[in-house]
């Protein structure tokens, strides 16, 4: 009886104590806000800065930074669980270009109209792309931090040696890139590096040929405006240049980092990636091409136009978050032409602001801006959807089983329009 | 008072309820109520893209959507294959790993330890792995077959064919020694006194193997058999770590179709109907291998 009675006891005080750890502490005047970021590509370090000159100027408000997601696409899908059970733990995201229009669709983001004021003249300062990208539904869905493109990387010195200009068309690309190989007789070297894996970058290699010929992906309402035709043809152009040697045949292997670490192994002339790929070829230890590359705009298509596929991240705000206020105060002052100026001189992270890439102290510090700069304002954004899931793996598994020849060019654009009607309607 | 009396000190029946209580709530919240939800999910078109509350229903119109479609009987076909490859060559190989580890050994551990360790990687470890060795370019089996005379590097990954074989071959390797520990198990069960009365009547160990290894080991096998068969219809680590799917869905398994509806789509009402088709496809398999062990039985 007595020992039954003290476990009694003990099982009771143990539930007791349990209860009373379980009460929350409200006793803080500060207000905690934490930022959910990416991994390294997204700067912890330097936003941890501006955080710190944020709260140096608002005392009373501490930010912590939880990070998670290797790539785009895995954030979207931990942030879509997370979002999904409306937790509130989380009062700022930071988010791919593509997210806006799925997660404030979802209504998961807090409209800033009534923090920040009307998207027409808060965004106007801004590059244009940014503002078609972040207005949903006529709301500011979020806030612009720093841009960025796929630029041409190219090796300036084999360029200067063989006596080739830089590429205006896609052909002219093709015969410098046989021309320079044939030349080198390295059989390592590749002439065009580009993103053939099912990963989000594919997206792009099959939007780059299509919007260089003019085409539109869909229009202004979100609804498919594919053009078959055109699209096959940059499909198709891909796949010629492979023929010729010009790509190598496993591109539908290639990821945005294998093209980096091929070109700064040497092994490559032409190749497309994002902005970060020229800090790597600067300043990593083993890359061999310290000081011989260029960056030119995009070739275009024969009678058509450059045209890139624009990236970037933005600054948005749970509509779940308890701080609503504090956290869109916050994203303002990242969104900054102080905060983006500090970005691109300390971090080489592309300015949101058209004024910035002339800026003085940004071309001393990032002189490549100043060629970057008409690439990333004559950027285009990626389709915008709620059901950008959707969307992306339509776009970039077919187009990787087109480069690995395992469907036609025409097949894969005629499974891309069948499954993205209904979805982009 | 008489209650606090009957908490103490309860009758045997209620102290049977009282101790099962706690197991029974657990097997209830993880698992009644996630089928049960499953099932009842399926029966409505609820896409988390538009928001949690936006659910409609819709009936059986999403199962006949998904006998329409395409998608899930590549995925089912995929799956059903995987599992037909798999399952026999793994208890093959494993049998012969077992055959080799039940040899008499001066030390045992190393050869148990060569035998555990494939079981003990995690699976998107493995498929990472075999991912690099079949890299068109810098994978080690490419360098190998270079090495001796080929001139051409295949592109295991990029071609239908060859990457179904590349993720059967490292399915195989690594749920083998799952077999294998299972066999080794039942092999080191079997009398040696059998295998001597067979030598001295004249039987080869070929006969020997037929004859007494095989029927002897029935149980064992049949427990490695619903083990993997089971995990088999389940096959996503591998294919998703190795091909996402790729080329184009030529790799796609059913557990990936379903990860892609639910988790990038957000089509939770789409994706319970597959899984539950997934759920019935388990319930077939076990039925079947449950009916075979009652009849051995």
């Amino acid at each position: 009886m007595k020992r039954r009675d003290s476990m009694l006891t003990a099982i009771l005080s143990a539930l007791a104590l349990a209860a009373g750890l379980a009460v929350p502490a409200d006793a803080y005047a500060q207000t905690k806000l934490r930022v959910f970021s990416g991994g390294s590509g997204q700067r912890p370090d330097l936003m941890r800065k501006l955080y710190d000159q944020y709260s140096a100027k608002n005392p009373g408000v501490s930010i912590e930074v939880e990070i998670g997601g290797a790539t785009s696409d895995l954030q979207r899908q931990y942030l879509s669980t997370v979002l999904n059970a409306k937790d509130s733990t989380i009062d700022i995201y930071i988010i791919d270009i593509v997210n806006p229009a799925q997660y404030y669709g979802a209504r998961w983001l807090e409209p800033l109209n009534e923090h920040i004021g009307d998207p027409a003249t808060v965004l106007k300062p801004y590059l244009p792309v940014y503002a078609s990208s972040n207005v949903i539904e006529g709301k500011l869905a979020a806030m612009p931090g720093w841009a960025d493109s796929m630029f041409m990387y190219y090796r300036k010195d084999l360029l200067e040696k063989h006596g080739v200009a830089e590429p205006k068309t896609w052909d002219e690309l093709s015969a410098a890139a046989k021309k320079i190989m044939a030349a080198e007789a390295n059989p390592n070297l590749q002439g065009l590096s580009i993103q053939g894996a099912p990963i989000e970058g594919t997206v792009c290699t099959f939007l780059l040929p299509y919007w260089s010929q003019g085409r539109e992906f869909n229009d202004r309402n979100g609804k498919l405006t594919l053009d078959k035709a055109a699209a096959a043809k940059g499909l198709n152009q891909w796949l010629a240049m492979v023929d010729q040697g010009v790509i190598k045949k496993n591109v539908a292997e290639v990821k945005t980092i294998d093209t980096v670490n091929e070109f700064k192994a040497g092994q490559v002339i032409f190749g497309i990636n994002w902005g970060f790929a020229w800090d790597r070829f600067k300043d990593d230890a083993d890359s061999t091409v310290k000081g011989k590359v260029g960056v030119m705009p995009l070739p275009a298509m024969p009678g058509g136009q450059s045209a890139t596929c624009v990236g970037g991240w933005q600054w948005a705000v749970s509509a779940f978050s308890k701080h609503k206020a504090e956290a869109a105060k916050l994203v303002k002052f990242m969104s900054s032409p102080e905060a983006s100026k500090f970005l691109a001189v300390e971090g080489s992270l592309m300015p949101t602001y058209q004024n910035l890439y002339t800026d003085a102290d940004v071309t001393r510090s990032v002189p490549w801006f100043k060629d970057a700069a008409d690439v990333v304002i004559a950027g285009k954004g990626r389709p915008l959807s709620r059901d950008y899931g959707q969307v992306s793996d339509a776009i970039r598994t077919t187009t990787s089983a087109v480069l690995a020849r395992t469907k036609k060019a025409e097949d894969g654009v005629a499974e891309i329009e069948s499954r993205l009607t209904r979805v982009m309607r | 008072m008489k209650t606090l009396d009957r908490l103490r000190d309860p009758s045997e029946k209620a102290l049977g309820v009282l101790l099962l209580a706690p197991a029974f709530l657990l097997l209830a919240l993880i698992v009644v109520y996630p089928i049960g939800k499953l099932i009842w999910n399926s029966f409505f078109d609820l896409r988390l893209s538009g928001g949690a509350d936006s659910a409609r229903f819709v009936g059986v119109e999403n199962y006949a959507l998904v006998f329409k479609d395409a998608d899930f009987w590549n995925a089912t076909a995929n799956t059903v294959l995987i599992t037909l490859i798999t399952v026999p060559g793994a208890l093959v190989v494993g049998m012969g790993l077992a055959l080799l580890a039940n040899l008499p050994f001066r030390r045992q551990w190393p050869v148990r330890l060569a035998l555990l360790l494939p079981w003990a990687l995690p699976l998107s470890f493995a498929g990472l792995i075999f991912a690099w060795f079949f890299h068109t370019e810098y994978g080690v089996v490419n360098d190998v077959l270079r090495r001796f005379g080929s001139d051409e590097n295949t592109m295991w990954l990029l071609r239908p064919g060859w990457a179904f074989a590349a993720i059967c071959a490292t399915i195989v390797w690594k749920t083998s020694s799952f077999m294998a520990l299972i066999l080794l198990a039942g092999l080191q069960m079997i009398p040696k006194s059998l295998y001597e009365a067979a030598e001295v009547d004249g039987a080869s160990r070929w006969q020997q193997f037929w004859q007494i290894t095989i029927p002897m080991l029935m149980p064992s096998i049949m427990v490695a058999l619903i083990f993997r068969t089971i995990t088999a219809l389940q096959t996503f680590d591998i294919p998703y770590t190795m091909t996402k799917g790729g080329p184009g869905n030529a790799t796609e398994t059913l557990a990936m179709l379903i990860h892609k509806t639910t988790i990038d789509y957000l089509d939770v009402g789409y994706g319970s109907t597959l899984a539950v088709c997934m759920f019935v496809l388990s319930l077939f398999v076990t039925g079947f291998y449950l009916k075979r062990i009652g009849r051995n039985a």
